[in-house]
């Protein structure tokens, strides 16, 4: 806590010709066994240089430490060669520290003139507020503070708040945190803050959600189960007034294993997988990020303007191909005899004189098919050949909540279609301001990946630039996390209003992004222990090193070991696992025997729709989608066409 | 000579460093800053300081003394200068106005009168500092012990002299003196006589190896009370001397002789000296 004690100068403002105070720059010397160090904040007053009232806020960013020696052969000379006797120098030699402070504020603001050459005390909590230009909005009568984490410097901290206008919009918004894998805590420290806006989030600025996305391992697989926490965290929770609990509401969303009924997740623990939500989406919710399927080199004008017909005149409608058959295209299955059809059409009907159907060419049919089929088996479990889907519930986003996409272990072709259409339809439906919420988080890790700041113009980057740019209008707020900022897309990363750093590497501190900030401080960001990380945001006219307590969520390591994933059960299991999650009563002899001898694909399908729509007798809904069982004898094969080879009609190998 | 029959020269034993230990130095700053006709008015300040080292060899200052004043021929000022002069400076060390008209010879006199109160400062500040030394605290001295009958004959006081104007052996003992090896020390001798009011014992001791300099270089004079007892502690002090070589008073000139904690006490009076003496501001502009 901060002593309210009569302040005691810690140091005095020196100037010289060669090394002026400016008015965005001081230098001041303190004792040799001061607390402060870089970072640390500092007050300069101005009482007894004949500017009373005036008062500077500064930010240590370089310190010096120098002797009388005059050259370092006198230390050798009399030590005579001998270091170890170089310590037995009955006197010490006059030695200084000397610090460069960075001006974070002076009161009064006008007129702007060089830092007073008065006496220097370090900052209090009421200092730092000021420092940092938080009083604007931590005292005002509608308060948007956000606690980010604690400064820390000679034995007090203060809590640093952001503005939620700034970070959450809409006068800036974003944040983006870089640093090294594993020690920068990127994730940690977006799970604390995520944490601190639910506590803080102003009610004047109504409803908020987060979204993650879990691209690594268990990484965010545990928000809702309790963290071990010290002390210290808790002292540091209570300072920052942010419950120490874990998330209150998780909805976990997981995609299926290529099985159909297994959750393709990490959290399949017995207790807990019953908290995850199966993602599976059909051709309707594939088709229209179809961009995001085929590479650069496959989106020409010929296979856009097919999609787009596809899109526009066949899905969802009634739709005769000209053969003489009508098709109603709702899943993959659909699709895919839609597309024999007309290859039997024009192969077979047309004498494969014609090689073009509705205009598009064979080739640009083929091309397309074989990339929109292909994404149902690359990502088998997420997209569904036939069936409803199961998604995130769109219009009814809570408030407070953070919804988690595990797809960790997803094909990355699907890891972009589930990252261009969740985010997609973020947008849309918070443009209608049909999303439930009024704000929503996305949280994206491995923006090296996602947003590299070279390479092809994929979906996921132009989209990622779009949410960049106009997201904060929406509440459509990105928080983005890398390795290595200078190889994020610069527009990405500039129009994040707030910047976190961890522990950085020295080669990308030698980068140009870099060149603002001084060598002691990038030292500093170099050696960064855990939990300390360094902010920029607006309100702070210099970067300020702050520490946040541990997350008081389960870590994703942790997790696993807490939580053992379950092996993968039988299909036979695995249904009835799901059933009985909907519906406590049903009796798990009684689904094996419904689904005995029948196809996977029709209880998956009768499973999905049973989760869909989620009716009271679940049993008896499931046995009524699943129908009458048909004796196999009078079994219909299913429609499975070979479709006939074509001739060659060009070295197209679609 | 007070050891041995005659001077002899002993190499030094391994030190032994007291603690605490006082350095007292002084410092002094004069400049001609107006003129009555020929007449030159000095503006000067003496100060002197005393530092005590502490556990950690880190000196603090204990004691501090200053003086600022004017020098001037009172006498020899027309009478409308001299009430200006006296109004503006409350400190005037008045001078024989008989040289006014050699201003070589005239400011030997001013700066002899400066280096007296200079003196005088230390002596006083001596005193004190002696009479406040711990049970077991040294203080060392810039220059002569003798000054002052008190600190003369203090049991824990040392005056250190770089400069050796006054010979006090001759024959083989000063070439002995002279040509002394680094890290010796001559026998003790009583000095008396002179500019010394107090008997006091003294010997040599060379700091660093003159071979290749002058035979003044790194050469000490050493000065302890007149007792026997400082005949049998010459070995050990000389050894503590000798350690103080480190770290080296560079960058004053005279480093070889110049113990660190004496520079540093000089360096701390500097730094608090006025940049320009006080009185000059209150003179007629020269």
């Amino acid at each position: 806590m901060i002593d309210k004690a009569i302040p005691v100068p810690i140091g005095r403002v020196v100037a010289t010709e060669l090394k002026p105070a400016t008015p965005h720059q001081f230098h001041f010397w303190t004792p040799t066994d001061t607390t402060i160090g870089i970072g640390a904040i500092v007050k300069v007053g101005g009482s007894g240089t004949g500017e009373e009232g005036r008062v500077v806020y500064g930010v240590v960013t370089e310190g010096f430490a120098y002797s009388d020696l005059a050259t370092p052969l006198h230390d050798v000379v009399g030590a005579e060669g001998d270091p170890t006797r170089a310590v037995e120098a009955p006197t010490a030699r006059q030695q200084i520290r000397y610090w460069t402070a960075a001006v974070l504020r002076q009161t009064p603001e006008e007129p702007l003139q060089p830092v007073p050459l008065g006496q220097v005390y370090v900052a209090d909590d009421a200092d730092v507020a000021q420092a940092l230009r938080m009083d604007s909005y931590l005292y005002s009568a509608t308060p948007t503070a956000i606690p980010v984490g604690l400064y820390t410097s000679a034995g007090r901290d203060a809590p640093v708040y952001l503005d939620a206008d700034f970070l959450l919009g809409p006068e800036a918004a974003h944040l983006n945190i870089s640093g090294m894998s594993g020690l920068a805590t990127k994730t940690s420290a977006v799970e604390f803050l995520l944490a601190s806006i639910f506590a803080h989030f102003p009610a004047h600025k109504g409803r908020v959600a987060a979204v993650c996305f879990n691209v690594k391992g268990p990484d965010l697989c545990f928000l809702d189960q309790p963290a071990d926490l010290s002390d210290e965290d808790r002292r540091r929770y209570e300072r920052l007034g942010v419950p120490s609990t874990p998330f209150e509401r998780v909805q976990l969303y997981a995609p299926l294993k290529a099985d159909g009924v297994n959750l393709n997740t990490l959290r399949t623990h017995p207790d807990l997988v019953d908290d995850v939500e199966p993602l599976t989406w059909g051709l309707q919710e594939v088709v229209d990020y179809a961009e995001v399927l085929l590479n650069r080199d496959d989106i020409d004008a010929k296979a856009d303007a097919f999609i787009d017909f596809l899109r526009d005149r066949v899905l969802g409608r009634t739709f005769d191909d000209g053969f003489g058959t009508t098709h109603r295209v709702q899943t993959f299955a659909d699709l895919d005899r839609l597309f024999r059809s007309i290859f039997d059409g024009l192969e077979v009907i047309s004498g494969g004189r014609s090689d073009t159907w509705r205009t598009h060419h064979i080739a640009t049919m083929r091309k397309v098919r074989n990339r929109l089929l292909n994404i149902s088996t690359r990502c088998k479990g997420l997209v569904t050949d036939d069936g409803p889907s199961s998604d995130l519930p769109w219009q009814d986003f809570k408030d407070r909540t953070v919804y988690v996409i595990d797809i960790a272990n997803v094909d990355p072709l699907g890891q972009d279609l589930v990252f261009a259409r969740v985010v997609s339809k973020l947008r849309e439906q918070l443009e209608r301001r049909e999303l439930g919420v009024d704000a929503v988080v996305v949280f994206v890790d491995e923006l090296n990946k996602y947003a590299p700041g070279d390479g092809p113009d994929t979906y996921v980057k132009k989209m990622l630039l779009d949410i960049s740019e106009r997201g904060r209008y929406l509440g459509l707020v990105l928080f983005g996390a890398e390795q290595f900022r200078s190889q994020v897309h610069r527009r990405v990363v500039g129009n994040a209003g707030t910047q976190v750093f961890g522990r950085m590497d020295m080669d990308e501190l030698a980068t140009p992004g870099y060149q603002v900030l001084t060598p002691a401080t990038k030292n500093k960001l170099a050696t960064l222990p855990i939990g300390e990380l360094m902010v920029r945001h607006p309100h702070f006219t210099q970067p300020i090193f702050i520490r946040f307590p541990k997350p008081p969520v389960l870590r994703g390591r942790d997790g696993v070991e807490r939580f053992p994933p379950a092996a993968d059960v039988p299909f036979e299991d695995a249904v009835v696992r799901q059933l009985v999650r909907l519906d406590r009563r049903v009796r798990p002899n009684q689904v094996k025997d419904l689904i005995a001898d029948r196809e996977p694909d029709d209880v998956r399908r009768a499973l999905a729709a049973v989760r869909r729509i989620r009716p009271d007798d679940v049993l008896a809904y499931f046995r009524k989608v699943l129908g009458a069982r048909v004796t196999p004898e009078g079994a219909l094969p299913r429609e499975h066409h070979t479709v006939p080879p074509l001739n060659p009609i060009s070295d197209e190998p679609y | 000579m007070v050891e041995d029959s005659e001077l002899q020269v002993h190499p030094i034993p391994e030190p032994q460093i007291p603690n605490p230990v006082s350095f007292l130095n002084g410092m002094q700053r004069w400049s001609v800053v107006a003129y009555d006709g020929v007449a030159q008015i000095v503006s000067a300040y003496v100060a002197a300081a005393v530092c005590r080292r502490d556990k950690r060899g880190v000196l603090h200052a204990t004691f501090e003394r200053s003086r600022a004043f004017a020098i001037a021929p009172l006498d020899r000022l027309s009478p409308t200068l001299r009430p200006v002069l006296e109004q503006a400076v409350p400190d005037i060390e008045p001078v024989d106005g008989e040289l006014v008209g050699q201003p070589a010879r005239y400011l030997e006199q001013v700066e002899s009168t400066v280096r007296r109160a200079r003196a005088h400062l230390e002596r006083e500040l001596a005193e004190a500092a002696t009479a406040a030394l711990g049970a077991d605290e040294w203080l060392v001295l810039d220059g002569l012990l003798s000054r002052s009958p008190a600190v003369a004959r203090h049991p824990r006081a040392l005056g250190v002299i770089k400069s050796h104007g006054a010979q006090f052996l001759d024959g083989r003992g000063l070439e002995r003196a002279l040509t002394l090896p680094a890290g010796h020390r001559t026998s003790v001798f009583a000095v008396r006589g002179g500019h010394t009011r107090t008997e006091v014992y003294s010997w040599y001791l060379r700091l660093w190896p003159w071979e290749g300099n002058n035979l003044q270089y790194g050469l000490l004079r050493v000065e302890a009370r007149a007792d026997r007892e400082t005949i049998a502690r010459a070995p050990a002090l000389s050894s503590w001397l000798f350690a103080e070589r480190a770290p080296l008073a560079t960058p004053a000139t005279r480093w070889d002789r110049l113990l660190y904690p004496l520079h540093h006490v000089e360096e701390y009076l500097k730094a608090r000296a006025p940049r320009s003496p006080a009185a000059r501001s209150r003179l007629p502009v020269a």
